[in-house]
């Protein structure tokens, strides 16, 4: 691996090594350009890979203070647990469940398809399917997604997704199908087929899901382009009398500070830490924080409108044997207005091992006694979905400091506020009795109703816009004030659609790296 | 918010049954336990609670998560000992405790004229229980169980969950698509033609 100096000056700095980053260093190691990663959490491998839900949470979460805010119910029951993340090499792509899924055309263009929704800050992206299709193709090439991009076949259906499946056929649906997955169903890229091993959201110890860890980080490390530093938490971004990028300081293990120079600063620490970093960063020439002339950074924080639902089925069904999001319904991504709100949802078959089922089933103070343990008796006759939909963007869900509370390197704690909009409530009770409706055609005699979990996808905090006045960045990700200055995370979206991020962060960092590169050859930045 | 028993779910008659069996369950359950804690050299020589608060908590950690038919008594036990241990290790956490335990019993005494334990019917037990779910002893209590008995390897397989697989090269020839009340998936070939078409 390379190692750049401290007073380099030429090197591109990375924030966070996850799907945004990692895919960027890779991407621009290949073509030869030089880069340092920063990554706040510790080095993982293969071998730390536990098939232990809550061991996994607790050697690799992020779990720095935070606090819930808002009107979600989470601010009563996780009040420091807002997300689900991962804070080490690779980021949440350890965690992740692999579902790559393309938005739809529509799903760019929410504000043309929508209109004005009272109380909701809803866009058009600077971009569209059209423009990104291509990228897409290579984001599915380079991670394995099954599907016809790559001509692997989707996984086998395990037991859980078989239930659903049949509840949907009953039901007259046709768009149900255990894909497109970042999972090998076959050997590919060097990574072996899945083995239906399940856990995958704790990581897979295999390497048959895509994950930064195994594949674009040691890849960019091996061109000798590209050095990766853990355990080197990201303070500050600094700037130079023209307002131009020019270093960060960060801290190492032991809580000394560096300052890294450097030529172009890309942020890719997940949609928390990315606006927390440029608020973090304000200076006299930036008040506000930088690259927020719109007073856009930290606000329109999306995660999706969610729930889960777990029916009891006649028979067993041991819906943790395999895959763990073993399979997708597509059926209900379409915007009718007439069904009560804006924009589409997926149900994605998700199984959860017992102790997060024990957890998470009814979160909170109450989540005991006999309703609870006699549902929980039924658990190897479940079979359920994740519920995901279109969260409208709305500035008051938002990343702000709390004024007095500082973490373990002395920066303010963020607060994470949202609070769902009445499209989320209709949505959500649309969602759930779809769901209940499929189950019960396969026989299902308790459906169980679950509130959101703590946020996995994590969105729109520091957007893009085509009008610098209502956006953070432009259509590459680039800040509209500092033109050496990118994000390269899901904080750039302007929308959040239905389906989960990853495919469409990882499609943006590859067209974003070539941008860079461009840009640099052009000596533009 | 909290978990939605749906429309479909059992019949009245059905959870009428299955509440007179766990009355009868737990009420035969509270004779064992005491009579297990008379002659238990471990309960008897707590530092921090009382018999009467011992007999309690052991109660409570069945009334918490009460699975009569799934597990033993031994489990709930253990439970207990590791709140008792903790407890004796922290003198805050041995008072919470304590007069936690105490309030308990004098709510009893107040709406059922007994002491919790003694309360027979179990949804009363549970009534009570939730007038102090927001408490700290409580919930310390309460996540103590859910430890001992969801993230408990001994007790996974009776409640149907068998846990990590790669060490056993996952569940690909260990069952992971083995049900027959619903048809197959497709097979590989459908599987290739879906994504060559
Ligand atoms: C359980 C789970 C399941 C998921 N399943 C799916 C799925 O099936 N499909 C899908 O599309 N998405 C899924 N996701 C979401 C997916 O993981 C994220 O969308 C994706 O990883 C986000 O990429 P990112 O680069 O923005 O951030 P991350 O991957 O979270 O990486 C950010 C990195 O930045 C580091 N960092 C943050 N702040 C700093 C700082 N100040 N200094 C240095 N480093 C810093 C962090 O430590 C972290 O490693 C899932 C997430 C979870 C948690
Ligand atoms: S089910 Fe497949 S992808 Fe998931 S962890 Fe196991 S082997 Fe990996």
């Amino acid at each position: 691996m390379a190692q750049f100096d401290l007073n380099d000056d030429s090197v591109v700095v990375i924030i966070g090594s996850g799907a945004g980053g990692g895919t960027l260093a890779n991407e621009l190691a290949q073509k030869g350009v030089k880069s340092v990663v920063l990554e706040a959490g510790k080095r993982f491998d293969l071998g730390d890979i536990e098939n232990d839900e809550w061991a996994m949470f607790q050697k690799i979460s992020w779990l720095d203070k935070r606090y819930s805010g808002g009107g979600w119910h989470g601010a009563v029951n996780h009040p420091t647990l807002p997300t689900w993340l991962v804070k080490g090499y690779g980021g949440s792509t350890i965690h992740w469940a692999g579902v790559a899924l393309r938005f739809k055309d529509f799903e760019f263009k929410t504000r043309s398809t929508y209109g004005e929704i009272d109380g909701a800050n809803v866009e058009d992206w600077p971009v569209d399917l059209e423009e990104m299709t291509p990228w897409y193709e290579k984001a599915e090439l380079k991670m394995g997604v099954t599907g016809k991009t790559t001509g692997m076949p989707h996984l086998p259906w395990n037991n859980g997704f078989r239930v659903l499946a049949e509840g949907c056929r009953r039901t007259g649906r046709s768009d149900y199908r255990s894909g497109p997955m970042a999972i090998n169903s076959v050997e590919r890229d060097d990574r072996p087929a899945c083995q239906q091993i399940g856990f995958c959201m704790q990581g897979c110890a295999i390497g048959a899901k895509w994950s930064t860890m195994y594949t674009e980080l040691p890849r960019a490390e091996d061109t000798g382009n590209c050095e990766v530093r853990t355990d080197a938490m990201v303070l500050k971004i600094e700037h130079d009398d023209q307002g131009k990028a020019n270093a960060v300081v960060y801290a190492d293990k032991d809580g000394n500070q560096h300052r890294q120079k450097a030529r172009v600063v890309c942020v890719a620490g997940n949609s928390i830490e990315s606006p927390r970093m440029l608020l973090n960063s304000a200076s006299n020439m930036f008040p506000d924080g930088l690259a927020n002339s719109s007073g856009q950074v930290g606000k329109n924080y999306m995660n999706h409108t969610t729930g889960g639902v777990y029916a009891v089925l006649p028979e067993k069904v041991h819906m943790y044997r395999g895959t763990s999001v073993a399979g997708i319904v597509g059926d209900e991504v379409y915007h009718d207005a007439g069904r009560g709100f804006s924009g589409g949802y997926y149900l994605e078959f998700l199984s959860l091992g017992l102790p997060f089922m024990a957890a998470f089933l009814e979160p909170g103070n109450t989540g005991w006694g006999r309703s609870v343990a006699g549902a929980l008796e039924n658990y190897d006759r479940m079979s359920g979905v994740w519920v995901l939909g279109e969260d409208l963007a709305q500035e008051r869900n938002a990343i702000t400091l709390h004024d007095s509370e500082v973490d373990q390197y002395g920066l303010s704690v963020p607060i994470i506020s949202k609070t769902p909009h009445n499209n989320d409530y209709e949505m959500t009770a649309h969602m759930y009795e779809t769901s209940a409706q499929i189950y019960e055609a396969v026989g299902a005699t308790d459906v169980y109703e679950l509130p959101a979990y703590p946020a996995t996808h994590n969105m729109g905090t520091n957007r893009m816009h085509a009008d610098p006045s209502k956006g953070v960045v432009n259509a590459y990700g680039q800040a509209h004030d500092i033109d050496n200055l990118f994000v390269s995370d899901g904080s750039q979206f302007t929308s959040s659609a239905a389906c989960n991020p990853t495919l469409t962060i990882v499609a943006l960092a590859i067209r974003q790296a070539e941008y860079i590169a461009q840009e640099m050859n052009a000596q533009n930045i | 918010m909290s978990i939605r028993f749906h429309r479909l779910g059992k019949s009245d008659e059905d959870r009428m049954a299955m509440s007179r069996r766990m009355f009868l369950m737990t009420t035969t359950m509270a004779g064992i336990t005491t009579n297990a804690m008379l002659s238990s050299a471990a309960f008897a020589a707590s530092e921090v609670l009382t018999e009467a608060q011992s007999t309690s908590l052991l109660r409570m950690v069945q009334d918490i998560y009460p699975h009569p038919d799934f597990l033993h008594l031994s489990h709930y036990e253990a439970i207990a000992m590791t709140v008792m241990t903790n407890a004796e290790a922290d003198a805050d956490m041995a008072k919470g405790l304590t007069d936690g335990l105490d309030q308990i019993d004098a709510k009893a005494q107040e709406l059922f004229g007994v002491p919790y334990a003694k309360i027979e019917d179990p949804d009363a037990r549970e009534g009570l229980l939730r007038h102090f779910q927001h408490e700290g002893f409580f919930q310390g209590v309460r996540w103590t169980a859910y430890f001992g008995i969801y993230d408990n390897k001994d007790v996974w397989p009776l409640l149907g969950y068998e846990g990590s697989s790669a060490e056993h090269g996952g569940y690909i020839d260990r069952g992971f698509s083995d049900i027959t009340f619903v048809p197959e998936g497709p097979t590989l070939e459908e599987r290739m033609a879906d994504v060559q078409s």
